[in-house]
């Protein structure tokens, strides 16, 4: 990693850290550091700003849970599964839908780094390595 | 213990509808062998991670906000944005005397076209050397079958001996001919049906090597029929680097089964150098901060974490290493030879010089030793051969001496003389290992003089002569130098008897 990158790096951190206020991500804190690149133009803005967007979508995706499913799901269900993830990650955590018929039936719960699955092609899946 | 509870498991995931926790990650950049992920927050260090078409890799670099890995396989297929995820376990390969006769890749898959390894066993491929309370001291000798080692600098079970020299030296030799003799040993230990024997396997490590060159060892092993008593772990010079940094690592796993079994193995790296050098490259990728000759800084433990695997323990089995490092035009104060003649408790070492003059193996006696030393020896070579080295070193140093003038005084001679001798009756051609009996047989004849009458040109020829006639029609005595292990009073009279009728026979 050259310094540059280094630095464009340790940059994006720096206005990543002022960003997040009370564990969540603060809009107008993420316009503020915008218009703060904008007016200041450090070297690279480019890179500090993928850098920056990186760290605050993983910031986000901790906080949004991604349910992808097969079959019908009801918004109790997805409140049901917000209300368990914020219970688990001492966070506050929405829940979105989004339908995937290749998972055959069943959820896959995506939520930051984290994957839940429950789904019937995973099982298949499992089933037929093991054989 | 382990494989059993890993089986349950297996069965209750396969039988469980209940939701699987997988931690991910997708791939951000990928070079050279080397992807860095971002996410994978719960990976562990050295951790195996899943990539998209069965390849796996392992977590080297843990930074703030992305991972460093190394890909093991093939890394065609993978793409930026690809899905990689956690296994929560630690690199294994299958362990057991299952992998006798084969060849593996560096993650002890077959790879000799003789179906599928039924090992019931894994180890993880990094594992803690045994401490200091459960070794023991190295006093049982290792026989290589190369006179001029086995009597001077003699390799004891669970010794790190390194073998050091320029390219073509005979380095992969010395370990080839080492195997051999030990499978030659096996073959007669296990047939004699004694219970205290116990046969030594051997694991050998090809490292960056050219494909042909394992062929042509696998090949030399077969024909000696020692592959069956060895395991040959390949992570030759088209494999990445990352396998070729992991596979010394795989094959001490192997090796530490047969340790941990109360049995006994010989583990050859070749060669570190190499090792190095795919490390280095991984290190550099990685970006990780380059020190001297542009390797990075925990070389060093890169090694000895390694070669401290090879021990003698207490109630159990042992592990010998012969790690192999290949010099440039003899500069053993290279960074990577001075780390490994360090770790290691002696060098053997190759002169090219040597070589060339037609004295092979050309161990060169002044640099070469060994510090366990005559603890690792049987009391008959001590006997023969206790002398020698200094016999040796006195014989070099006249040598070079006398270049510069013709008057010598006789003693000068004589010494010159049975110097020349000395050297002439180390010489050994290659993949034929000679047992110990013999060694000690020859030694003696030397001792005694047999030799001195005869042209120098044929002592060599005279020596195999000498064995071919004790191997052919004196089983009985060689049975009893082998089994006694010391040459008392009786042995040496008929020993005596014995050369007398092949001095009586033998026709220069």
């Amino acid at each position: 990693m050259s310094a540059h990158d280094r630095s464009a790096q340790q940059l994006a951190r720096q206005l990543f850290k002022l960003t997040v206020v009370d564990g969540t991500v603060s809009p107008e804190r993420v316009t503020g550091v915008l218009e703060f690149v904008e007016k200041t133009r450090p070297a690279n803005p480019v890179m500090v700003l993928r850098a920056y967007r990186r760290l605050v979508a993983a910031e986000l995706g901790r906080g949004q849970a991604v349910v992808e499913h097969a079959g019908a799901v009801t918004k109790a269900m997805l409140e049901q599964i917000a209300a368990a993830l914020t219970q688990k990650y001492h966070r506050p955590v929405t829940a979105t839908a989004r339908a995937n018929p290749a998972l055959l039936g069943g959820l896959r719960v995506h939520i930051g780094d984290d994957v839940y699955e429950s789904s019937l092609a995973n099982q298949l899946a499992t089933l037929a390595a093991s054989l | 213990m382990s494989t059993a509870l890993e089986q349950i498991e297996q069965q209750i995931a396969k039988l469980s509808s209940k939701a699987i926790k997988k931690n991910t990650g997708t791939i951000r950049t990928i070079a050279d062998g080397v992807a860095k992920i971002d996410g994978l927050s719960d990976v562990m260090y050295n951790e195996m991670v899943q990539f998209p078409g069965g390849a796996i890799g392992i977590a080297l670099n843990l930074e703030e906000d992305e991972v460093g890995c190394v890909i093991l396989g093939d890394v065609a297929q993978l793409k930026e944005g690809d899905e990689v995820t956690t296994t929560g376990k630690l690199l294994s390969v299958p362990v057991g005397k299952a992998l006798l006769g084969r060849a593996v890749d560096a993650l002890g898959q077959p790879i000799d076209g003789k179906g599928p390894i039924d090992s019931k066993e894994t180890y993880p491929v990094e594992r803690i050397a045994p401490g200091i309370i459960v070794r023991k001291s190295v006093t049982q000798p290792l026989f290589t079958g190369i006179m001029a080692i086995d009597s001077m600098i003699p390799i004891g079970r669970g010794q790190r001996e390194l073998i050091i020299g320029d390219r073509g030296t005979g380095k992969t030799t010395i370990t080839v001919d080492t195997i051999i003799n030990q499978a030659k040993i096996n073959k007669v230990g296990l047939a004699s049906g004694d219970p205290k024997f116990r046969p030594v396997y051997s694991i050998y490590v090809a490292i960056g090597q050219k494909n042909s060159n394992v062929v042509r060892t696998m090949s030399a092993l077969e024909a000696a029929g020692a592959l069956e008593y060895t395991v040959i772990v390949a992570a030759t010079a088209a494999d990445n680097p990352a396998n070729q940094y992991i596979a010394p690592y795989s094959g001490a796993a192997m090796g530490e089964w047969f340790m941990e079994n109360g049995m006994d193995a010989l583990i050859v790296y070749d060669d570190l150098s190499k090792h190095a050098v795919a490390y280095r490259q991984i290190s550099l990728i990685l970006k990780r901060p380059s020190g001297r000759e542009a390797y990075p800084g925990d070389v060093f433990y890169l090694h000895s974490r390694l070669l401290e695997r090879a021990a003698r323990l207490d109630g159990k089995g042992s592990l010998t290493a012969l790690p192999i490092i290949e010099t440039l035009a003899g500069d053993v104060s290279a960074y990577i030879p001075t780390n490994v003649i360090s770790i290691t408790d002696g060098q053997i070492f190759l002169e090219t010089d040597l070589f060339n003059q037609g004295i092979r193996p050309a161990v060169s006696v002044g640099l070469s030793v060994s510090r366990v030393g005559s603890a690792a020896q049987i009391k008959a070579t001590k006997q023969v051969g206790g002398k020698l080295k200094g016999e040796l070193a006195q014989f070099r140093e006249l040598a070079a001496f006398a270049q510069f003038g013709s008057d010598l005084d006789a003693k000068t001679k004589s010494q010159l003389d049975r110097g020349s001798r000395i050297v002439e009756l180390f010489k050994q051609p290659a993949f034929s290992p000679i047992p110990i009996e013999l060694q000690v047989a020859t030694l003696w004849a030397m001792q005694k003089g047999y030799y001195d009458g005869l042209d120098l040109k044929k002592v060599t020829a005279a020596a195999a002569a000498l064995r071919e006639f004790l191997a052919s029609r004196n089983d009985a005595l060689l049975t009893k130098i082998r089994t006694k292990a010391a040459l008392d009073a009786d042995l040496e009279g008929e020993l005596k008897a014995a050369l007398e009728t092949w001095k009586a026979t033998f026709s220069a």
